[in-house]
């Protein structure tokens, strides 16, 4: 009957499918249905043998987790903690195969014993290292054509960060990852194998346990003009620059069981458009290592401070003009305080602040140290994870609740995680089984600072604070009497740091359910078919207040109050946003072996859909002073904004191999996308690689040499990433007026569709070699790869005469070539000392080819600094130029001895011969680094494990907004020359002035003098960006772990089974940089391609703390 | 067998799940977005937007400076017209305006309803709405894309060639010829129209009064052509009366551009120039005390502002005086100074915010005024009956429509019928034999007022009225005019072939290059 029931559902299914919206529960359990129903083969009787034993390594400690298996069945077990097993067997002649990750595969036939111990020998001949790779299919790493990397848990999860990526830093040969200034709970930054879209997308893609989950960040996007909303959503309304972080942030790093990096598009092809920037890979935990229930209780303490890199100068303070701060706010010296163009500081001097009033009349006039220390607190971070596990012969579950309470350094600022992860796997018989894995998590992200921006932002007040203003005093002074901000400097956008603390608020609310479920069923011993349907599920509610720029108020009183008469100030936005990306895959994978070839062949299909629901509503005009609600303000605006996109793709791979060393592996995949037109919606593309491991074909190699495999690929892969959905049509809008009481209509947009839009394509060769020498002692992998990227889609401003203003086109080109090495070395090796050193390293180059056409010098801006100056893809050039004006220089043409010298204005005004900038904006060079790396130091002296980690990024450009203001507010030490012994005033309140070296406009020699305020100033008024440009690189001493293992002085009677103590220290020290008083990592735009722009971020961190792990 | 029944449905389904893309048409349309919207309300935009607030931008900084009828001695951003010079700012105004507006709307209904034959009525409604637009986009630049205009979305075509301004013109009368004809009173009437509530008489009028208008335009270029299509036009039904006017009622959510920026920042920068506002003292005409206010002895805005909310702005005719052509802020100032009462720059006449360029004020796109101007020409030029007799009763018809076209701007710049008998009563006022085409074109200068392009297009075609070249010092046209403003950079950028063909044929692409229509 059963039968006859899902015979009939399956026209209907079918139909279902074609004809309207999938049902993938049905599928899901017709599955099930058919596998349970078609399972004939009888259940395996048991023979009554037992064998038990214990598996230990060569130094005869116990290895827990061992595989053990009965050959040719699968009937099989693991070994527990102690090493020990018991299985019973269901053949009389049977042989066990005991394997584990790292160690030689030993077979040892069963015979009469009912003993077997076993010791396993460290397997450094064969790499028998398993990957997971897309798709989640596990396979041998040696099959590989290409390069990955695997990440263990305790790269993640010993020394870590609240974003479990940032923790990676240096690690990972070619992947670059940028954490951001923006608090605990802000944006990671991964680019893997540089960057290649000109102006979309460039994030890798993030999978878990198989599924892809959502990175969306949300961010920090002024200035970006670029396309890449789709994965970058910034907040409504001015004045409110936060980072509101990224999804990766909701992982717990002590959930995770390990990560592989698939880098080129040949690892990613099977996972299609969205990997075209690389694949994170992350497994979860889903079993236990332990026979029976383990306990673990994993605590994870860290202590921040604050990295203060400023080094300005203290010898002239707050100021202008060399005038002080003298008679209450007078012109010509009103409020400078963010100005450090004052007099020379002299001891007894005092200065007359906030009009005088009260005690402030008398304020010495004195530097201030240490600001940015007095004004931030310690950062704190504890983490608590408690995971329960079991493992069995049909399966196993691990549960683990996690706990982050962070507090940032911004003192309003925290952050909390609370986690659950549930991971299970179980053999339901001999051919079923499933496995599962479910992630919740809950976040709550406080007042997340505002950076970047001129208002509001902490940063960029306290960064460019005049340099005798004492902070004590701007705190006591942050309100005025009617509750507005008492402003302190005439820069009224510069809003008392104080101040925002108390009336900038912000609330980010994220609960997040992802996960999936998957049945795998062998239909034969060379064949299996696998379901699984996953989903992403989050919805993210988040408030926050901007308040009108510029002298900060909420009184309705205030002249410069946006709101109408008798209302207060304020803009109170509430949002809420619903995700959904739901995917749907099969898989049928056969496996043969035919004499000396193996033949695995795979092929699949997955269905993605992903909606996003955004619902916004933002008020102003507030009835009731300070209360930031909804109801409370008389103007609202609501809106909503529904997105929803669909990719359905099949796929399929082959792979041949020859005695298991000559591996190629075909792979194609086709998808279709929802958001471009009809005929133009679907790509397919191919790879081909191969792996030969020649070390196993010799009839003899060298004795030195282990291992050493030579692998090649190419790959294709197509995107249409870069176009949104609804972008194939034109859509009308209605105006929300009336116009002689009819309605009057419009276009939403005049950007054009484009209906002849198709997906982009990248093309990608790699070639590699890996090498394990000296007994293990040396590993090197070593990998280079050319990645073309064309048919990029780009926005293109047409002629307004077409009746639109901008198109999409797919014109773009770029090119990315690159080499990345690994090396392993162990210097030393003793019984009681190990010295492990990992070098990893990448160097990265990325051109633009074409944009509309291959003309050298064409450009796009994609992005724009709040100060001056952009990044624009220029063709010819570097991806991720920094363009803006230079200073000008003499072009020889009157006096060649002049050539190259500045010029300067001769200004009939005296002392006003100022630099001049260039004609037209030029380029600074690329922000993008082209060397990326790090080497770790691991040494291991009987149990005590000490490693130290260095990381670098080297060969990118920065305009340094931070350096912008110290430059045009008096507080760069270069500010000096001038006011030092420059010709002074005899009148006293002078600032100096400073005579430049260079030439007039007539190429005559300089002879006109400039205050110095004036001639600094250039970067701001003749937008002359050319000083405040630096070399971005560093080298830093990333990580510091101390750790040691206390399980061995336990007692076998103790409930606790293993502990283990790190002592942890994070951005340790900074060893080398080239630009002054920031932190050259500290941006703070989360948006992809405005990059090398650095404008005032929270200040970096160190982070000093333990790492406690127990296990039950 | 059953399993195998069983492995090859699953098979086949899983491939029909994922290899079929339908339903992603649907998928892929917004659910919040509006994929269909009565054309008829898209024509609303096409007419509302044909004279948008970037053409009052234009007409203050471009088309009254040169026409000499308002005039500000700023340098900041409303330079441009002033001084004879390229301001990129605003010479893209009317560019992109009506390409991105009344041309990219009327074109959206035009290719919308082209076949539908329940909706002939706004199909050739809407291609008088952009024949209207497209005779002052070309009379601007000269030659611009034309046919291939406003095809982005119907054709991808994004960087559209140019025609010459002469065929231009031919398919204007063709377009203007044919929709007017075919406009039916008995057909679908259109009840959401803004501009005549679906009156089809009054479109028939609107439409054969911009066909007169658009034969006149070519007295100089192809007089046969002209006479022609005067003929024509003539014989179809022109407006002459007030009530026919094709009026944009302006509103507080859709500001009439002008006023919007003369009542905003700008306010206090705008004066009326010195030969309008001579002309019209010189020969006592009414208008002047209808349009005009002095704030006597202001020396900012904000003495400008107080006289207006202490309503004791200065009306009276005889005591306007127009702030001198060339004026800059410097010598504007002084000669502010020596005005009766004193002051500054700000001293000058303005044009009365109050009244005729409020925020709400109506913007006149065709007029009775104007048209029966235009039968004067024709009547004198002997192209309509009724030679001199004729031409008289036109030119008094068209100067009375004007004169009672004020009240329509506010109630207190109505015109009193005496007034107008008084005016017409001094014998300079009425047509004279011997100085006909010099009168029509100066009445025609000031019926247009406020309507930059026209009043522009006029002077250009007649030369009336008679004025004196700008003497400003950086003039890019010394001792001229400005023909034509220049095409935008983005044209040049990202349609440079088109635009560089488009140079050769026409001449180099400055504001003193005269196009084909006032060669």
């Amino acid at each position: 009957m059963d039968t006859l029931l899902h015979h009939l559902s399956w026209p209907r299914f079918i139909m279902s499918r074609c004809f309207g919206r999938f049902n993938y529960l049905l599928f899901f359990f017709a599955f099930i249905i058919i596998a349970i129903d078609s399972n004939a083969t009888p259940k395996v009787e048991s023979v009554a043998i037992t064998v038990s034993g214990k598996v230990t390594d060569e130094t005869g400690l116990p290895i827990p987790g061992v595989n053990i298996l009965e050959k040719g069945t699968t009937n099989g077990t693991s070994s527990d903690s102690d090493g020990n097993y018991t299985l019973n067997l269901t053949n009389e002649n049977a042989v066990l195969t005991f394997s584990f990750i790292g160690y030689a595969t030993k077979e040892v036939p069963v015979g009469s014993q009912t003993t077997i111990n076993v010791s396993l020998a460290p397997d450094t001949k064969t790499l028998e290292e398993i990957v997971v790779t897309a798709l989640g299919i596990e396979k041998s790493s040696k099959s590989l054509g290409y390069a990955t990397s695997k990440v263990t848990s305790d790269q993640i999860a010993v020394n870590r960060s609240t974003n479990m990526m940032n923790t990676l830093q240096g690690k990972i040969a070619g992947v670059n990852i940028s954490s951001l200034g923006t608090g605990p709970a802000g944006t990671s930054k991964i680019r893997i194998r540089g960057q290649s879209s000109i102006n979309g997308q460039n994030g890798p893609l993030i999978v878990v346990n198989g599924v892809p989950i959502d990175n969306t960040n949300f961010g920090t996007n002024q200035g970006n003009t670029a396309g890449d909303g789709n994965n970058s959503v910034g907040n409504r309304g001015a004045g409110a620059s936060t980072d509101g972080g990224d999804g990766l942030q909701g992982i717990n790093p002590d959930d995770i069981e390990s990560m592989s990096v698939l880098k080129g598009s040949t690892a990613a092809a099977l996972y299609g458009s969205r990997a075209q920037n690389g694949v994170i890979m992350i497994t979860t935990k889903s079993r236990g290592t332990n026979k029976g229930v383990g306990v673990t209780y994993n605590m994870n303490y860290t202590d921040e401070t604050i990295l203060d890199y400023t080094d300005y100068q203290k010898v002239y303070g707050q100021g202008e003009y060399g005038a002080g701060p003298a008679s209450p706010n007078a012109a010509p010296n009103p409020n400078t305080g963010q100005w450090s163009w004052g007099p020379k500081i002299l001891p007894g001097m005092t200065q007359i602040l906030f009009d005088g009033q009260g005690s402030n009349a008398n304020i010495p006039y004195v530097a201030q140290n240490g600001i940015l220390k007095q004004f931030y607190r310690n950062g704190q971070n504890l983490t608590n994870t408690v995971s329960l596990s079991t493992n069995g012969d049909k399966g196993g579950m691990n549960l683990s609740v996690g706990n982050l309470d962070s507090k940032g350094v911004t003192p309003n600022n925290s952050y909390t995680r609370n986690t659950i992860n549930l991971g299970f796997g179980y053999d339901l018989n001999e051919k079923l089984s499933f496995k599962g894995n479910i992630n919740y998590s809950n976040e709550y992200n406080k007042n997340p600072p505002v950076v970047s921006d001129q208002d509001n932002s902490i940063p960029t007040s306290l960064y460019a604070m005049a340099n005798t203003m004492p902070l004590d005093v701007l705190k006591a002074n942050a309100y005025n009497a009617g509750g507005g901000e008492f402003n302190y400097s005439r820069f009224t956008n510069r809003t008392n740091p104080y101040w925002v603390l108390n009336e900038v608020k912000q609330n980010i609310r994220r609960d997040r359910i992802f996960g999936n479920i998957s049945a795998k069923y062998d239909i034969a011993k060379w064949l299996y078919a696998q379901v699984r349907v996953g989903q992403d599920y989050w919805s993210r509610d988040q408030d926050y207040i901007n308040l009108p720029t510029g002298k900060a108020s909420i009184n309705s009183s205030s002249i410069y109050s946006a709101n109408a008469a008798g209302f207060y100030n304020g803009v109170f936005t509430q949002e809420s946003r619903r995700f959904r990306e739901t995917n749907v895959d099969f898989l049928l994978s056969a496996t043969k072996t035919f004499g000396d070839f193996g033949l695995n062949v795979t092929a699949g299909g997955n269905q993605m859909y992903r909606r996003f629901d955004t619902n916004s509503v933002q008020v102003t005009d507030f009835v009731v002073k300070g209360l930031y609600t909804v109801q409370n303000g008389r103007l609202k605006d609501p809106t909503y904004d529904l997105n929803e996109r669909a990719v359905n793709s099949l796929y399929g791979s082959a792979e041949v191999n020859y005695k298991k060393f000559l591996y190629l592996n075909i792979t194609g995949r086709n998808d279709w996308f929802s958001t471009l037109s009809p005929g133009h919606r679907d790509v397919f593309y191919p790879s081909i690689s191969t792996s030969y491991v020649f070390t196993e074909s010799f009839s003899s190699k060298p004795g030195w040499l282990d291992f050493g495999k030579f692998r090649a690929a190419y790959a294709q892969a197509g995107s249409d990433g870069d176009v949104g959905a609804y972008n194939n049509k034109l859509y009308y809008g209605v105006n929300a007026a009336q116009f002689g009481g009819q309605a009057v209509g419009n276009y939403s947009n005049l950007v054009v569709p484009n209906s002849q839009l198709h997906p982009m394509k990248l093309y990608e060769t790699e070639v590699g070699l890996e090498l394990k020498m000296l007994d293990g002692r040396v590993g090197i992998d070593v990998a280079a790869y050319n990645k073309l990227t064309v048919d990029q889609i780009i926005p293109v401003q047409i002629s307004d005469a077409s009746g639109f203003t901008n198109t999409k086109l797919n014109l773009g080109q770029s090119q990315s070539r690159g080499i990345e090495l690994m090396l392993n070395l162990v210097p030393v090796r003793t019984s009681n000392f190990q010295w492990d050193f990992t070098f990893t390293g990448a160097y990265n180059i990325t051109k633009v080819l074409k944009l509309f056409t291959t003309k050298p010098g064409e450009n796009i801006t994609v992005g724009t600094h709040v100060f001056d100056g952009f990044v624009q893809q220029i063709v010819g050039k570097e991806l991720g130029q920094i363009v803006g004006y230079g200073f000008r220089r003499d072009d020889g043409s009157i006096n060649p001895d002049h050539k190259g010298m500045m010029v300067f204005s001769s200004s009939t005004f005296n002392d006003d011969n100022r630099p001049l900038p260039t004609l037209q904006p030029i380029s600074f060079g690329s922000a993008l680094p082209k060397w990326v790396g790090g080497f770790n130091n691991a040494f291991n002296y009987k149990g005590v494990l000490v490693s130290f980690l260095i990381d670098f990024k080297l060969g990118g450009k920065v305009l340094s907004g931070t350096n912008f203001n110290a430059m045009r507010h008096g507080l760069s030490k270069e500010t000096l020359v001038g006011r030092e012994g420059g010709a002074l005033d005899p009148s006293g309140n002078d600032p100096g002035k400073i005579v430049g070296v260079g030439v007039d406009v007539n190429s005559n020699v300089n002879t006109g003098s400039a205050k110095v305020e004036d001639y600094y100033s250039v970067v701001r008024s003749q937008h002359i960006i050319e000083p405040v440009i630096y070399n971005a690189g560093y080298w830093k001493l990333r990580q510091v772990t101390i750790g040691y293992d206390f399980t061995k002085f336990l007692g076998s009677k103790s409930p606790i089974k293993s502990l283990r103590l790190s002592f942890v220290a994070n951005n340790v020290l900074m060893l080398k940089k080239w630009i002054p008083n920031v932190d050259p990592e500290s941006f703070s735009y989360t948006s992809d391609n405005v990059v090398g722009l650095e404008s005032p971020s929270v200040p970096t961190t160190r982070s000093l703390g333990f790492n406690l792990n127990v296990k039950f | 067998m059953k399993k195998i029944i069983n492995y090859l449905l699953l098979s086949i389904s899983l491939v029909l799940m994922i290899s079929c893309d339908k339903g992603f048409d649907e998928l892929n349309t917004s659910k919040t977005g509006v994929i269909s919207l009565d054309p008829a309300f898209v024509l609303n935009n096409a007419i509302i937007n044909s004279f948008s607030s970037a053409v009052g931008t234009s007409t203050l900084t471009y088309e009254m400076p040169i026409v000499q009828q308002m005039f500000s001695s700023n340098t900041g951003v409303l330079f441009g017209g002033n001084f004879n010079q390229t301001s990129f700012s605003n010479t893209v105004l009317n560019w992109t305006n009506y390409f991105q507006n009344s041309i990219n709307y009327s074109s959206d209904v035009i290719s919308r309803t082209k076949n539908d034959a329940k909706r002939t009525n706004l199909y050739n409604m809407a291609r008088i709405i952009k024949a209207n637009a497209f005779m002052i986009l070309t009379q601007t630049y000269g030659d611009v894309p034309y046919s291939e205009a406003a095809t982005g979305y119907t054709n991808n075509n994004f960087f559209p060639k140019y025609d010459t301004q002469q065929s231009i013109y031919a398919d204007i009368i063709k377009e203007l010829t044919e929709a007017s004809g075919a406009l039916d009173p008995s057909g679908t009437i259109e009840t959401s129209d803004v501009l005549y509530s679906g009156n089809i008489v009054k479109w028939k009028k609107l439409g054969y009064s911009l066909l007169l208008r658009a034969g006149m335009r070519l007295t100089k270029a192809d007089p046969t052509t002209a006479q022609a299509t005067v003929v024509a036009a003539f014989a179809g039904g022109v407006m002459i009366s007030n009530a026919d006017n094709a009026i944009i009622k302006y509103d507080a959510n859709f500001g009439n551009g002008i006023g919007t920026t003369l009542t905003g920042t700008e306010a206090a920068n705008f004066h009326l120039a010195q030969p309008f506002v001579d002309f019209l003292k010189n020969s006592s005409d009414p208008r002047l005390a209808a349009i005009a206010v002095r704030y006597v002895g202001a020396k900012s805005g904000a003495d400008q502002a107080a006289q207006i909310t202490a309503g004791t702005g200065d009306k009276t005719a005889a005591n306007q005086y127009g702030l001198p052509v060339g004026s800059t802020d410097g010598n504007a100032n002084g000669a502010g100074g020596s005005l009766p009462g004193g002051g500054t720059q700000f001293a000058f006449t303005q044009a009365d915010r109050t009244r005729v360029v409020k925020k709400t004020s109506p913007m006149f796109i065709v007029t009775a005024g104007q048209t029966n101007l235009l039968l004067a020409e024709a009547a004198f030029l002997g192209w309509i009956p009724g030679g001199f007799v004729a031409a008289s009763n036109y030119f008094a018809a068209g100067v009375t429509a004007h004169m009672n076209q004020m009240a329509s701007y506010d109630p207190g710049s109505a015109i009193a019928a005496a007034d107008i008998t008084a005016y017409f009563a001094i014998p300079a006022n009425q047509l004279t034999v011997g100085t006909e085409l010099k009168q029509i074109g100066e009445q025609y200068w000031v019926a247009s007022f406020l309507h930059g392009p026209e009043a522009w297009a006029n002077f250009r075609r007649t030369g009336y009225p008679a004025l004196t070249p700008n003497p400003s010092s950086g003039s890019e046209v010394p001792g001229g005019f400005i023909n034509r403003l220049s095409y935008p950079p983005s044209e040049i950028l990202v349609n440079s072939t088109n635009v560089q063909a488009a140079i050769s044929v026409q001449g180099p692409d400055n504001l003193a290059t005269k196009m084909w229509l006032f060669k």
